[in-house]
């Protein structure tokens, strides 16, 4: 049984937000909905294309990121009434989506924030966002859809767990239930990555098994371990997800700032 | 010779509006059903450099998923972005084009309604409006495109036909199709280098090329990274994991910029310099290095112009023939036109030698002697006539200028953003200086946004001098590169771009038949063409066609977005401008801003609808795209589109005009220009076949896309076929597509077999390693034209063409770059206005590309925004949230403001690429002016020496809108 586990190295990420998007883009997010984030710190508009922090010419600049942690003690696990929220053996966290009643004790629950509500259905989310792309394009369908009515992107086979229904493109599910990241579930258990450590620019996001001394994860805990760090440790939850802080500023007048 | 179908009378019976047809052809149209997930593998082809090779998961027939396809032989260039993955919103968004659409007044034209003038004059009203657009089928839409075309032709010539291939190196065999179009009738190309402003113009008169670059896999084997001026995290997106790699190997990355851009979260160093200072940045550093003997020595005489003698009275090198005790041998010395025998002094022999442009090697041509060029010092020399003259070596010269202006505490006044600060700068020059010649390798990274102004060839110039004096040239890991669009042909084309094969097989002896060439700017600048300095300057080179340009053709381009500099070309469309465009027609797979300035719009396959072969500056892989389903709607690949143009156009043209007319206007004879567009495919059978189907009455989309994708296999096939022998360099041949096919090419893409150690590409290795005179050939250009620019064959830092020593830029020199442009012809703006307006890249667009991608604008708040220093905004009493408009004379900007203490405080940013429909009808291009400066027009090569669209060499002020 692996022991699956995620290592963010922030120093090597660039900001791209390249693994928010594909992940969005393969779980069939629509717009504006993310399973994972990547910011920066310090600007008071979160959809900046870029934000630094000091005062010119003193500067530094920190990529903020959040995604599910796979809690071994999770609390959203806990508190869920209808066991709809598991945590597999490997240790993934996982919802099933025909079992959901969208009571969003988890919501409350989780200390991370990480928990997605789907308040309306996911289809209308989309279009509301395609209306807002504004095409002026006269024999278009209809303001709000895509050219063709019923197309919808992401990976588009349902996936499930001894039957439970843990994968299926966001956009196919209905509104008043929660989703969240899934590790990719429907990839790793055929063999794959997930997405967004798949599609890293800088290499930052590494997943892999921590009980195979070998892998991804565990040699970079190993290099890099003492420095690493997990989200509010101190309220107990034991995140599966570490994070080397960023340490490099780039130095400006031969100074490094702070 | 409009066919009048049914839908023409339809459309003529219901008058302007008709609904869109729901209901499609179902043998076309309807997606077959399956519930496997199919991979293909296809091409992301926007003009971001990248081309990322990906795999399409492919269900239903559609594409659900887009991730990146792990095929290169190097891991690590696997790669896909946040844009790319997202494409989907772009090709099966509401704005995907569906059917060939023709303005109202054009269509009445065509149908012999109305005439011509009254056509263009009701036309041009609409303009810029999404109104008055009828859905008609191909067959009306191609023959009043072709209708219009041919009557252009006929009242001002093929030269009055303006278009653009935008980077070719997207698409090499769709975007050629255009050029092959062109190449039939003679119409005028204008290179989409300068037009989109990433031309470097630095690189034609130091390397005598279009440009050269450092694949990014080798920064591995950097030590020493300097990034001017280059957001590279954001516009290299996945190429900047190169840059981590290597650091984390224990490469220093520097970063030298105006504001804090992103890359700098990767960076060991950033210094922030004041805007357009790159150059006296590196000027001072020369210093240091020239002060302390830190240049290579070696180098510098071997591969630079730096030993090369100046006449002091003239200001000009000192030729061979000009010496008394030299002239005679130089007339013996064969040397090619675009040579030139310039001289040294030796040092050993305390004489002056000819230095030999056919070599490297430091060998006296006459003696056969090795000789040690003097560097430094001042001579006489007599001249033919006797006359005694002082002489220098350009590096005394260089000296010269450094210790006279450049020196540490001079430099820190121009760079440092305040006063206070100078010290520490002064530390900075020094310490940078020790680093470029003490580490190595070095890279240099010089961005686009940085050259995008008035004197951008000189900050070039100036920063090519780092390298080339510290001996960081053609080495693994070591250069100067910009990386700015696919715009490099890595091979001649022609055989698939013109009509030189089968116009020599028609008459049986070798011809040639390609398109007349055009500048965006001179083709906008109107007023600069009336201009003393355009008289003065211009070289007969340069093209501006007799009657003007009369129709613009825009394929995959959005120039009403991207290139209305000043708003120039709205005013032209509209006919507001004393140089007024009669047609305009654009090939396009969305509705862009650009398709409502259109008369005619034509819908074209996607990126993953079509096949075309593609490659870019970061690596030297080729690699194709290919069909993962068929075109969406009626959208067709752009090869039929052109090839219908081609075929309906002679028609008309053979019709209607006398076989006098065509010669003279065309300059092809009758019969030679009906079989020229006969054979417009590779293979002249496949358009007989689908010919044969239309008389048939069996001709369908289907037929018609089916060959047109056998036809574009060929035409990839003729292009591979073309790079297995070209002329690299003086003397080198090499096979690029050696052992590369199209059935190898839909697996993976290769690299190409550059004449280098490991197929690597890296600058000038050839020259560096094998002392071949510069330059290597910059596609499609044979050597010789390019070769004029470094007559020597050496990398040349100074100029003496009248040019560039009126402006006083014989050697790279630091520039106020508002002094000779905006001041001169404005001085009533001084202080008017005081913000440089930067219009960098956005994380969120390729250009203008995914402007309108729902994912994207969501990731934006849908909202287009300014970012401003906080101090300035105070000072200014904004806030952020504020919606503002930036403006100067030229034109207006709107936007969000936001706050970022990364911004230089006498600057503003706004992130180009949105679409005016999200400006309130404002363009971020209008500030923008098509500047043009003198040495520019001295010469003429398309794509390599013309002049560039300076982006950012633009003064704004700002109002808060209610
Ligand atoms: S991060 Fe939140 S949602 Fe994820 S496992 Fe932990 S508590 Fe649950
Ligand atoms: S893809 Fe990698 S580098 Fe880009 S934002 Fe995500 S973690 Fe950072
Ligand atoms: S937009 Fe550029 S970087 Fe992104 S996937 Fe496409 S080619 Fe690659």
């Amino acid at each position: 049984m692996p022991k699956w586990a995620m290592v963010i190295d922030l120093n090597r990420c660039t900001g791209c937000k390249t693994c928010m998007v594909a992940c969005a883009m393969w779980h069939g997010l629509p717009p504006g909905v993310f399973w994972t984030i990547v910011k920066w710190a310090g600007s008071n508009v979160p959809q900046a294309d870029m934000a630094t922090i000091g005062d010119y010419p003193s500067l530094g600049s920190y990529p903020i990121h959040n995604i599910c942690n796979h809690c071994d003690n999770a609390p959203c696990v806990k508190v869920c009434p209808v066991n709809a929220t598991y945590k597999r053996d490997d240790g993934m966290v996982l919802i099933d989506y025909d079992k959901c009643i969208g009571c969003r004790y988890c919501m409350s629950a989780c200390p991370y924030g990480v928990r997605v509500f789907l308040w309306e259905d996911p289809s209308r989310t989309i279009s509301d966002a395609l209306r807002r792309v504004k095409s002026p394009y006269p024999y278009k369908q209809a303001p709000d859809s895509m050219a063709e009515q019923n197309y919808i992107y992401g990976y588009p086979l349902d996936h499930r767990d001894n039957g439970r229904l843990v994968y299926r493109p966001v956009l196919k599910l209905r509104r008043g239930i929660v989703t969240k990241c899934d590790w990719c579930v429907e990839r790793v258990d055929k063999g794959l990555k997930p997405v967004c450590v798949e599609v890293c620019v800088g290499r930052a996001r590494i997943f892999g098994d921590l009980s195979d001394p070998n892998s991804d994860v565990s040699r970079m805990l190993a290099e890099k371990g003492p420095n690493a760090v997990r989200r509010l440790e101190h309220l107990g939850t034991e995140p599966r997800v570490y994070y080397i802080p960023k340490t490099s500023k780039p130095r400006i007048l031969g100074e490094v700032t702070s | 010779m409009i066919k009048l179908s049914l839908a023409t009378s339809l459309v003529a019976a219901l008058g302007l509006y008709v609904k869109p047809r729901l209901l499609r052809r179902v043998d076309e149209l309807s997606p077959i059903q399956s519930e496997e997930v199919k991979i293909v593998k296809v091409s992301c082809l926007p003009n971001c450099t990248e081309s990322c090779w990906l795999q399409a998961y492919v269900y239903n027939d559609r594409v659900r998923v887009l991730m990146p396809a792990p095929d290169y032989l190097e891991p690590e260039y696997t790669r896909g972005c946040l844009r790319g993955l997202s494409q989907v919103f772009l090709w099966y968004g509401p704005d995907r084009l569906r059917r060939p659409m023709v303005r109202e007044p054009f269509l009445r034209w065509c149908r012999g309604e109305v005439s011509w003038e009254k056509a263009v004059e009701e036309a041009a009203k609409l303009r810029g409006s999404p109104d008055k657009f009828i859905e008609v089928d191909w067959d009306i839409a191609l023959d009043c495109a072709s209708k219009a075309l041919a009557k252009i032709m006929r009242d001002y010539g093929p030269a009055s036909i303006a278009y653009t291939v935008q980077v070719p190196g997207t698409a090499y065999m769709g975007k050629g199709a255009l050029m092959r179009l062109a190449s039939l009738f003679g119409w005028s190309s204008m290179h989409a280098y300068p037009l989109n402003g990433d031309l470097p113009t630095f690189w034609a008169p130091t390397f005598g090329v279009q440009t050269e670059e450092l694949e990014t896999y080798e920064y591995l084997n950097s030590k020493l990274i300097l990034i001017f001026g280059s957001n590279f995290t954001v516009t290299r997106t996945m190429s900047a994991r190169m840059l981590v790699l290597a650091r984390e190997k224990g490469a220093k990355i520097v970063v030298i910029d105006m504001n804090y851009p992103s890359v700098a979260n990767i960076a060991d160093e950033l210094i922030l310099i004041n805007p357009a200072t790159d150059a006296a940045l590196a000027l001072g550093i020369v210093y240091v290095l020239i002060r302390d003997k830190l240049y290579d020595a070696e180098f510098t005489k071997t591969y630079t112009d730096m030993p090369l003698l100046v006449r002091l009275d003239t200001k000009t090198r000192l030729k061979a023939s000009e010496v008394k005790e030299l002239s005679e041998y130089a007339k013996n010395i064969k040397i090619p036109a675009y040579r030139e025998l310039y001289t040294a002094w030796d040092t050993r022999r305390n004489k002056i030698v000819i230095v030999d442009p056919r070599t490297l090697e430091r060998k006296d041509p006459v003696t056969g002697e090795i000789y040690d060029p003097a560097l430094e010092g001042e001579f006489e020399v007599e001249l033919v006539d006797g006359k005694r003259v002082k002489v220098k070596p350009v590096f005394q010269l260089l000296k010269d200028l450094v210790y006279r202006e450049y020196t540490p505490d001079k430099v820190a006044r121009i760079i440092s953003p305040s006063l206070d600060l100078v010290p520490k700068y002064i530390d900075v020059i020094e310490r940078l200086a020790r680093e470029i010649a003490t580490i190595k390798p070095v890279a240099i990274i010089y961005g686009a946004s940085n050259w995008q102004w008035y004197n951008g060839d000189l900050k070039g110039r100036a920063l090519s001098l780092l390298v080339a004096l510290t001996g960081n040239i053609g080495m693994p890991g070591s250069g100067i590169s910009t990386y700015a669009g696919q715009y490099k042909i890595k091979w001649p084309m022609w055989s698939w771009w013109g009509y030189d094969k089968e116009l020599t097989k028609i008459r049986g002896v070798a011809a040639t038949r390609r398109p007349r060439w055009l500048n965006w700017s001179i083709f906008l600048n109107y007023e600069y063409r009336q201009s003393e300095e355009w008289r003065k300057y211009r070289s007969t080179e340069v093209p501006w066609p007799e009657k003007g340009v009369r129709a613009l053709l825009i394929q995959w381009w959005n120039p009403f977005d991207q290139h209305n500099k000043a708003l120039i070309l709205t005013r032209k469309a509209r006919r507001e401008h004393p140089e007024p465009l009669d047609f305009i027609m654009t090939t396009e797979i969305q509705w862009t801003t650009s398709v409502e300035y259109s008369d005619i719009v034509l819908p074209a396959a996607s990126w993953f609808e079509k096949y075309d072969l593609a490659s870019g500056p970061l690596n030297p892989y080729v690699q194709i795209t290919q069909p993962a389903h068929d075109p969406l709607f009626e959208s067709m690949p752009e090869i039929w589109i052109f090839k219908e143009i081609a075929v309906r156009t002679s028609k008309i043209i053979s019709a209607e005009w006398t076989e006098e007319e065509i010669e003279k206007i065309i300059g092809l004879k009758k019969s030679e220009m009906i079989e020229l567009a006969k054979m417009f495919y590779p293979d002249p059978e496949l358009q007989r076949q689908e010919e044969e189907a239309r008389m048939a009455g069996r001709w369908s989309l289907r037929i018609a896309r089916d060959i047109a994708n056998k036809a574009s296999e060929l035409a990839i096939e003729r292009l591979l076929e073309d790079g297995r022998s070209v002329v690299w360099a003086e003397g080198v041949t090499a096979n690029l597509t050696e052992g590369i096919t199209l059935e190898e090419l839909k697996k993976r893409p290769i690299r190409l077999k550059l004449p280098t150690p490991g197929n690597r590409q890296i600058p000038f290795w050839v020259q560096i390693n094998m002392k071949v005179p510069f330059p290597n050939a910059s596609y499609p250009h044979p050597i010789p034209a390019t070769a004029r620019y470094v007559k020597s064959g050496r990398i040349e830092f100074y100029k003496d063409e009248k040019a560039f020593l009126d402006l006083g830029e014989e050697l790279p020199v630091h520039k106020d770059p508002f002094e000779e442009c905006l001041y001169k012809l404005y001085p009533e703006d001084r202080g008017k206005y005081e913000l440089v307006y930067l219009t960098g890249n956005s994380l969120y667009r390729i250009h203008s590309t995914h402007s309108n991608n729902a994912m994207m604008l969501a990731l934006q708040d849908y909202k287009p925004k300014i970012y401003m220093n906080p101090k300035t905004m105070a000072k200014l009493g904004l806030k952020t949230g504020d919606y503002i408009e930036l403006y100067n004379r030229f034109g207006n900007i709107r936007g969000y403001l936001v706050e970022d203490p990364g911004i230089h405080p006498r600057v503003v940013v706004f992130y180009q690429g949105w679409w005016r429909r999200y400006t309130d009808g404002t363009y971020y291009n209008a500030p923008n002016y098509p500047w043009i400066k003198p040495t520019e027009i001295i010469y003429f090569t398309p794509g390599v020496w013309e002049p560039n669209t300076k982006w950012n060499n633009t003064l704004v002020a700002v109002r808060k809108l209610e």
